[in-house]
């Protein structure tokens, strides 16, 4: 849920007072700032520690052969090489990705914009406070219990689907959801039907909620229809937070892969493979650690050009 | 068209009559419509349920509706071993949640009210982590806990949690601390207060709301991790929640009963949290929307 943007350290009477510090010299502006470093203090060793190192160290074993306890082998750029030509796996799982990210965006935007509208025009107060706890009550439930729980609805033998397509007479659509390759992705896709995001329901909410509303009074009493106020006024005023949900759920959807190793682990025949399960399987299962860290690399540098993009086009000043 | 508009935007108390009259008048569609989602959403808890209350041979002759006898015991039995997964992540959690707040809050403060050189580039330099994801640092952090001995601890996971997890605490409270006004700080400093007085007399107690929402946001956090606990705790006793349900589900796979008896208790302790902290939950949760 990290939002990422850049705030300017900007605060006028503190400039003011900087520029009058300014003339002191440097070193006595140090020692007078000696609380303010000891401040921070902690919270660097634990940054250097646990975030700066590993992190550095990510990019420099990214360019070694390398499986702990043995000595790594310089080898340049190999390894991204073999993952952009040679690595079929690798390259499918970016595939499968950029489909998972896509499906996330249209279901999470989608359901949650239409919901978010259905309570906003809800006219009592009691019963729109009612479904705004009802759609964000499921945010506590550990992710993993969900996750669980599907698994188990798409079981091929005793799983709910299953049953209630026989009952249905569609027996022939019964399948092993999540065993079978042609349709496995699909089936992590789809999880979580119908798709309530309740965070995303309270930000569009929120947004609806704080357009004045003499726009809309004026827009319905020169006749607008219901979808006419929906098109042409609320739509347009919060897109501020529909870009903000979709920044997110694409952030989120490049590096997550929870759901794919609860539920597949990337198989069936790689067929739900996503790269950061991708790297996990690389790193921790057959020890190519170095090859595993320029996946890593790989996922970083996408995560820096999407915040480069969002801060450059889309990033907005409005909520 | 005037009596849509008051209606609408009417956040009175209604009475009872009243409120029978909305539903009445158009209200009933979107509340359906609005049902439906909720019991979409909650079907699957609801099928937990009913399976939680059986027995193999009861799953194996009706397997969704309900059967009789119910058969309890089936929560005596997860609740054993799921409540050594719920003490083992409050720990973990509840230590990771304090270091956090004191950490961000005290270079918050720096960053927030405090005047020093270099403000802006050791600013910049926690900003640059946000861009780090943390599918980059899995493998170097794994080795690195290895390396330190601390695998099959807890401090394998609040050490890292804490150094990653102050970061987004850190902003949203440097914001605030920012909001504040300046001439608190600055009166107190006239009086003679330090800038530790400062930090803990007037800023601290001033965001106690903000607090608890970088706390809330945190402990989401870290209750939710599956990966890093699955992969540096390898003792089953010392396992937190997330992983902890996963192998238990995995070890009781086919006694259904027991496996979904596990999965509802180990929902219970974030419903709980929720409960008595729901107005800094969903602030917190909204947060994301708010200017960083």
């Amino acid at each position: 849920m990290a939002v990422k943007e850049m705030p300017a350290l900007s605060n006028t009477a503190a400039q003011a007072v900087d520029v009058q510090e300014r003339r002191k010299p440097l070193a006595k502006r140090i020692y007078e700032g000696r609380v303010a470093y000891t401040m921070l203090a902690p919270t660097f060793v634990f940054l250097l520690v646990f975030m700066y190192y590993p992190a550095l160290l990510g990019l420099y074993r990214s360019v070694f052969k390398w499986a702990p306890g043995l000595s790594a082998d310089f080898v340049a750029l190999d390894n991204f090489v073999h993952l952009f030509t040679k690595d079929r796996v690798f390259l499918n799982s970016m595939d499968h990705m950029l489909q998972l990210a896509a499906w996330y965006v249209v279901s999470t935007v989608g359901v949650s914009l239409f919901i978010a509208v259905l309570i906003h025009r809800l006219r009592g107060a009691r019963t729109q406070y009612t479904f705004r706890l009802g759609m964000i009550l499921p945010v506590v439930i550990p992710a993993i219990v969900p996750l669980m729980l599907w698994k188990f609805i798409y079981d091929v033998k005793v799983g709910p689907l299953n049953a209630i397509l026989t009952w249905a007479g569609l027996e022939s659509w019964t399948r092993a959801w999540l065993a079978d390759p042609n349709v496995a992705l699909y089936a992590v896709m789809l999880r979580n039907f119908p798709w309530v995001d309740g965070v995303a329901i309270l930000i569009l909410l929120a947004g609806l909620q704080a357009i004045p509303y003499e726009i809309v009074e004026s827009a319905m009493i020169d006749g607008a229809s219901e979808m006419r106020r929906f098109w042409s006024i609320e739509l347009p005023l919060i897109a501020g937070q529909i870009k903000l949900i979709t920044v997110l759920t694409i952030m989120w959807g490049v590096q997550e892969f929870t759901a794919v190793f609860a539920l597949t682990q990337g198989g069936p025949i790689n067929s739900t493979m996503v790269p950061g399960m991708w790297m996990f399987f690389n790193a921790f299962r057959i020890n190519k650690m170095g090859y595993a860290s320029a996946i890593g690399v790989v996922l970083f540098l996408l995560t820096l050009v999407l915040t480069l993009i969002n801060m450059k086009y889309i990033t907005t000043e409005e909520y | 068209m005037s009596a849509v508009v008051t209606e609408t935007r009417g956040q009175y108390r209604r009475s009872r009559g009243e409120q029978v009259g909305l539903f009445l008048r158009g209200d009933w569609w979107r509340i359906v419509l609005l049902g439906l989602f909720l019991v979409g959403g909650i079907a699957p808890l609801v099928m937990a349920f009913l399976i939680s209350l059986k027995t193999i041979p009861q799953f194996a002759r009706q397997p969704f509706a309900l059967t009789f006898p119910l058969h309890w015991e089936n929560y005596g039995f997860a609740f054993e071993i799921v409540l050594e997964f719920i003490k083992n992540s409050m720990i973990v959690s509840g230590v990771t949640v304090v270091g956090v707040l004191l950490l961000a809050s005290l270079s918050a403060y720096a960053f927030g009210i405090l005047e020093f050189p270099g403000r802006q580039v050791l600013f910049y330099l926690v900003l640059s982590l946000m861009m780090v994801p943390s599918a980059m640092t899995l493998i170097p952090s794994f080795v690195l806990v290895k390396d330190l001995g601390l695998m099959n601890t807890y401090w394998a996971m609040i050490l890292p949690w804490i150094a990653s997890g102050q970061v987004f605490a850190m902003f949203i409270l440097r914001t605030f601390f920012e909001s504040l006004p300046r001439e608190l700080f600055d009166a107190a400093r006239i009086d003679g207060a330090s800038e530790w007085q400062g930090y803990w007399r007037i800023a601290l107690p001033l965001s106690k709301s903000m607090l608890g929402v970088a706390a809330i946001l945190n402990i989401l956090g870290t209750w939710n991790n599956l990966i890093w606990p699955y992969l540096t705790i390898q003792k089953q006793a010392l396992l937190p929640l997330t992983p902890g349900l996963w192998a238990y589900q995995t070890e009781y796979f086919t006694r259904y009963g027991l496996t979904m008896a596990g999965l509802l208790i180990g929902s219970i302790p974030l419903v709980l949290l929720f409960i008595f902290t729901s107005r800094w939950f969903v602030a917190g949760l909204t947060s994301g929307a708010i200017k960083v």
